[in-house]
């Protein structure tokens, strides 16, 4: 079920140079999804994150939540609408429990709804020791996940998480990512997500966007994009046999290249099995073998600059 | 409107507030402005000017410069600090309402009004021996409109700033003297130009000054300055809402997250 729909939104900055930002986008997020929001610097993502958190008003077009108008019920619709970036931050001279303590008010919340959800969600950001420490005594990557604990401490529906893994060590990312499938899981919450790691996009969406100079350029599941935008490759080490190798590649039609006693070959993922049969016909002999999918940061880097048609 | 919005946000500013660092700045200059003025009107005094209540009067429009300076500050600065914290985003993310947000500070301003009231007036009485409160019952009115105009700039030069930005933050604390030259606070309107008298009097500011200026000079509580300033304050306090609000859409058109 949709609780988020976006009808042709547009957003133009006006100025000397006119800029159109979004051109006419349209999209929904279901109930207990994870949509990954992608594109180069400029392709709309931050302008299109800004519109649904209501502190940029679109040029044209329309925005659901819940199957109400955002425009008209703003307030009412941000109760159950959250966000967290690595881009902003909190009152430096406060510390975590007094801003929270704000933050939830906001959300006409009393300390006792959101006090043990907020110390859980502390804990398990390991930043529970530093409740009562100003924000300007934590490091970058503690204010990143206290941004996650403000997002997700009063219970939301839909999260708008833009980058919330950047300035995180990698095993601190990989927790997060591990936190927001739990929310995904147990409290259903629907999350639209930016980052520039492919791998974690890959790992965490269930469908991803595309946007390329403000339109939606792709949308699709993550690993469809991947095998839109590149064949797989596979590299063998040749025992024995490597010109019988380059001429079953050469009647199969496909591009090989021998590097010492590595083939390297590119072929769709169909072909594989017909490709290591022939080769066993040919008796060649290969001494080890390395398949590599194509991967979403493949699609990333060939839609980034193509034409407008993939 | 939701009290509890409300609430939060004033509690977001008096957390603020309770920092050493700034309730040092929230005493720091009344004591400053206190003693250089009371020194100066003292000195002034004794050197028999022909005006025996000039401490007391020069001293009881410093304390009523320094509400309207409070009310004013408590709008710009913490939009400032939104600013500079990287906060105003986040704020404006939530449900909470610009309606919302404007009522907090204006009542952040009236409360703090009270301990710079109360701070001020035992400072002149222990420095100087005199009475602010002299004046009676009438300061109560007197604080109400010196409020009223603090809010009316603050708003004022608050939505210069939530379109324009930082480039903008000076208004903060240049913008209320702009005002004080015409508003007569330290002397009577009579000693303007007559173009600065006739700016004057347009000023909800400038009658406050003159009505207290009276009083301790042995005259009655004067009604029709009292009313003047008071529809004058209405005026433009409407006028200045509408501004700000219209200067917060004109910016959300542009993008909140520019202004950090």
């Amino acid at each position: 079920m949709s609780i988020l729909s976006v009808r042709d939104l547009h957003k133009t900055y006006l100025g000397k140079k006119p800029f159109k930002a979004v051109q006419g986008i349209s999209f929904d997020l279901n109930e207990g999804e994870i949509l990954g929001l992608l594109g180069p610097n400029g392709a709309g993502k931050t302008t299109t994150i800004q519109m649904l958190m209501s502190t940029l008003t679109p040029t044209k077009g329309d925005i659901f939540y819940f199957g109400k108008d955002f425009l008209k019920h703003r307030s009412e619709i941000l109760q159950y609408v959250t966000f967290a970036s690595t881009y902003v931050s909190l009152p430096w001279s406060l510390t975590i429990e007094q801003n929270l303590d704000v933050y939830g008010r906001l959300f006409c919340q009393s300390p006792k709804d959101f006090g043990k959800r907020c110390d859980l969600l502390l804990e398990r950001f390991g930043i529970l020791s530093k409740k009562r420490s100003r924000i300007s005594e934590l490091s970058s990557g503690q204010i990143t996940r206290l941004m996650l604990v403000k997002a997700f401490m009063i219970g939301p529906k839909i999260v708008l998480l833009d980058e919330p893994t950047a300035s995180l060590d990698p095993d601190i990312a990989h927790d997060v990512i591990q936190f927001i499938l739990e929310q995904r899981e147990k409290e259903k919450v629907s999350i639209l997500f930016t980052s520039h790691n492919m791998a974690e996009v890959s790992e965490v969406c269930d469908r991803v966007l595309f946007l390329r100079k403000g339109k939606i350029y792709a949308d699709d599941l993550p690993q469809n994009l991947a095998k839109r935008a590149a064949q797989s490759r596979i590299e063998l080490i040749i025992a024995e046999g490597m010109e019988k190798a380059l001429n079953v590649a050469k009647k199969l039609n496909m591009e090989a290249i021998a590097d010492h006693r590595c083939l390297k070959l590119k072929l769709d993922e169909a072909q594989i099995a017909s490709f290591l049969s022939s080769l066993a016909d040919a008796k060649v002999n290969y001494s080890g073998i390395e398949i590599i999918q194509p991967t979403l940061e493949d699609f990333f880097l060939k839609a980034a600059g193509a034409s407008d048609e993939l | 409107m939701s009290f509890k919005r409300i609430w939060g946000v004033f509690l977001r500013y008096y957390y603020y507030f309770s920092k050493l660092d700034n309730l040092a700045e929230v005493f720091y200059w009344p004591t400053i402005d206190i003693f250089l003025w009371g020194m100066t009107s003292v000195w002034i005094q004794r050197s028999e000017s022909g005006i025996p209540d000039i401490a007391i009067i020069i001293l009881t429009a410093l304390v009523f410069w320094q509400i309207l300076w409070r009310s004013n500050y408590e709008i710009t600065v913490n939009i400032l600090q939104e600013f500079w914290t990287r906060n105003f985003v986040n704020l404006f993310s939530t449900p909470l309402k610009l309606s919302e947000w404007m009522c907090s500070v204006m009542l952040v301003g009236f409360s703090k009004i009270w301990i710079t009231l109360g701070f001020s007036a035992l400072l002149i009485w222990l420095l100087f021996a005199l009475n602010i409160f002299e004046i009676g019952w009438a300061i109560l009115p007197y604080i109400a409109m010196m409020s009223l105009s603090g809010w009316v700039v603050g708003f004022l030069s608050g939505g210069v700033m939530v379109y324009f930005g930082q480039r903008m933050q000076m208004l903060a604390w240049m913008a209320p003297f702009l005002f004080a030259p015409f508003s007569a606070v330290f002397y009577p309107v009579s000693a303007l130009p007559p173009w600065g008298q006739a700016i004057g009097w347009c000023l909800p500011t400038t009658y406050v000054f003159e009505g207290m200026r009276s009083i301790l000079s042995g005259g009655p509580f004067s009604m029709h300055y009292f009313l003047m300033s008071f529809l004058l304050n209405m005026l433009f306090l409407g006028g200045v809402l509408f501004f700000f609000t219209r200067m917060f859409q004109k910016s959300r058109q542009k993008g909140l997250s520019r202004l950090e």
